[in-house]
């Protein structure tokens, strides 16, 4: 079986110096140890033929794991990047959606901002703020309908994870909520309302917090009771003076949004790691 | 159009791609034969035996992670598995009864071809010598560094050390090489 011999891998001398500086050493000891260094080329490897090769792969082949059509699309399908992944899971999930919610879901943000530029209510913002979380509401009650239904264990069996679900149909509800905003923003703007951001920011942030508050109650309670009692506890501090002046002061417009985010993220990971618990007969 | 790297042709292989195992294997079986030739210390037979053994690890482990460098991956397993057969109860024996060249002679002069005959006349049989004279855990980092070309990071991924410990094994390896070949190269002049 003729061999050829292997060819060394470094051509200009210059190369191994570098090599042996990188490695720590003076030029005083690149001088010295280059001559022994350089002798390595002396010993050369046998070089496989192309018979070799080929006999090689023959005994390799068939250790090949058997090509499987399904497998390899499961393979691509998640070796595409989460953003892409969670989009197609979301645009996947938006038939979850009746008309009834998206309709609906309008009409409330549509009626606050009719009320607002009717200005038949002294507190503009009260309508705002007590409007926007009713749209957190419907989109819990609608997006996780099916935790009642007990379809956790179908969801366990599809690709994206539950966990996967769960924040695709956030994208979907809150996505939503946020073009609605806007619109409701545009109207405003379009009406001549003067504060147009601050009514704005009351209508979405405490959305952002019944959403948070609700999902985080829905991993204990039913989604329809989860939902209501947050809702309702933001009536209750809505008509309650004290915690007003404290929540809906200029400057802390925000916090409810953020403690919403706060909320979500708490849910969210509370879902995963309690998965077993939203299990039947758990 | 730009050829594939060893990542993507691994990954398609774990999916029973024949065309990217021949890439991968066309690629990486020369200079893995010459890596194991020259870590067994120039016995071609356990070195081509060895290949593929490498090669049916990587095949039947499916460890691999797409997202690690292939190349240190292969030449850990590689290497790994020239260490087990050293480590093996027949040349454990020789290892007691003499020292580490003795039976990396013991090794290659089992089988002796004419060619192998004839190589070991050649000139290389000096740097032979003098590698096999050094310690594993040198002459593992000098043929990956002067031989394979690799990096001091693909050394140190390879052999799942500290770049630090990569360094000063290169170091000392170069070193005793330059003591153990100086004496021949002053006799030659």
């Amino acid at each position: 079986m003729p061999h050829s011999q292997s060819s060394w891998p470094f051509e200009r001398p210059e190369q191994l110096t570098d090599l042996l500086r990188e490695q720590g050493a003076t030029p005083e000891e690149c001088a010295d140890l280059l001559p022994a260094v350089r002798r390595l080329s002396e010993w050369q490897a046998p070089q496989p033929s192309p018979a070799d090769t080929r006999h090689l792969l023959a005994r390799l082949v068939p250790e090949l794991p058997a090509l499987s059509p399904v497998r390899q699309a499961i393979r691509e399908h998640q070796q595409r990047t989460s953003v892409a992944f969670l989009l197609a899971t979301a645009r996947a999930q938006v038939s979850l959606f009746g008309l009834g919610f998206w309709l609906v879901s309008a009409l409330v943000t549509l009626v606050g901002a009719v009320v607002v530029l009717s200005k038949v209510l002294p507190d503009q913002e009260l309508v705002l703020r007590l409007s926007g979380p009713l749209l957190a509401y419907l989109g819990t009650i609608v997006a996780f309908r099916g935790r009642g239904a007990r379809v956790l264990e179908l969801e366990l069996v599809c690709l994206p994870s539950p966990l996967q679900l769960a924040i695709a149909r956030l994208v979907i509800v809150l996505g939503y909520d946020v073009s609605l905003c806007l619109a409701l923003a545009l109207v405003l703007w379009a009406g001549g309302t003067r504060d147009v951001l601050v009514l704005t920011l009351s209508w979405l942030m405490p959305l952002l917090l019944v959403a948070g508050l609700a999902l985080l109650l829905s991993l204990r309670l039913s989604v329809q009771a989860a939902a209501s009692l947050a809702y309702v506890s933001w009536l209750a501090l809505g008509i309650v003076s004290p915690p007003q002046a404290l929540l809906f002061a200029p400057e802390l417009l925000v916090l409810p949004g953020c403690i919403g985010l706060v909320l979500l993220t708490i849910a969210l990971l509370r879902l995963h790691t309690g998965m077993h618990r939203l299990l039947p007969y758990a | 159009m730009q050829e594939k790297s060893d990542e993507q042709l691994m990954t398609a292989v774990m999916v029973g791609d024949q065309v990217a195992l021949a890439a991968l294997v066309t690629r990486h079986h020369s200079p893995l034969l010459g890596y194991l030739y020259r870590l067994v210390g120039g016995d071609q037979q356990l070195a081509e035996d060895l290949v593929q053994e490498t090669l049916l690890h990587v095949l039947r482990q499916r460890t691999y992670q797409a997202d690690r460098p292939f190349k240190p991956w292969l030449y850990r397993i590689a290497t790994n598995l020239a260490r087990d057969y050293f480590k093996s109860a027949a040349v454990r024996k020789l290892w007691r009864e003499g020292d580490e060249e003795e039976a990396m002679l013991h090794l290659y002069d089992s089988e002796p071809s004419p060619e192998e005959r004839a190589l070991a006349a050649e000139q290389d049989s000096e740097v032979r010598a003098a590698l096999t004279q050094l310690g594993e855990e040198y002459r593992v980092v000098l043929v990956l560094r002067f031989y394979q070309g690799f990096s001091l990071q693909e050394i140190a991924e390879t052999l799942r050390i500290p770049l630090g410990t990569v360094k000063s094994r290169l170091s000392v390896g170069v070193h005793r090489l330059r003591a153990i070949l100086t004496p021949v190269q002053k006799g030659v002049d």
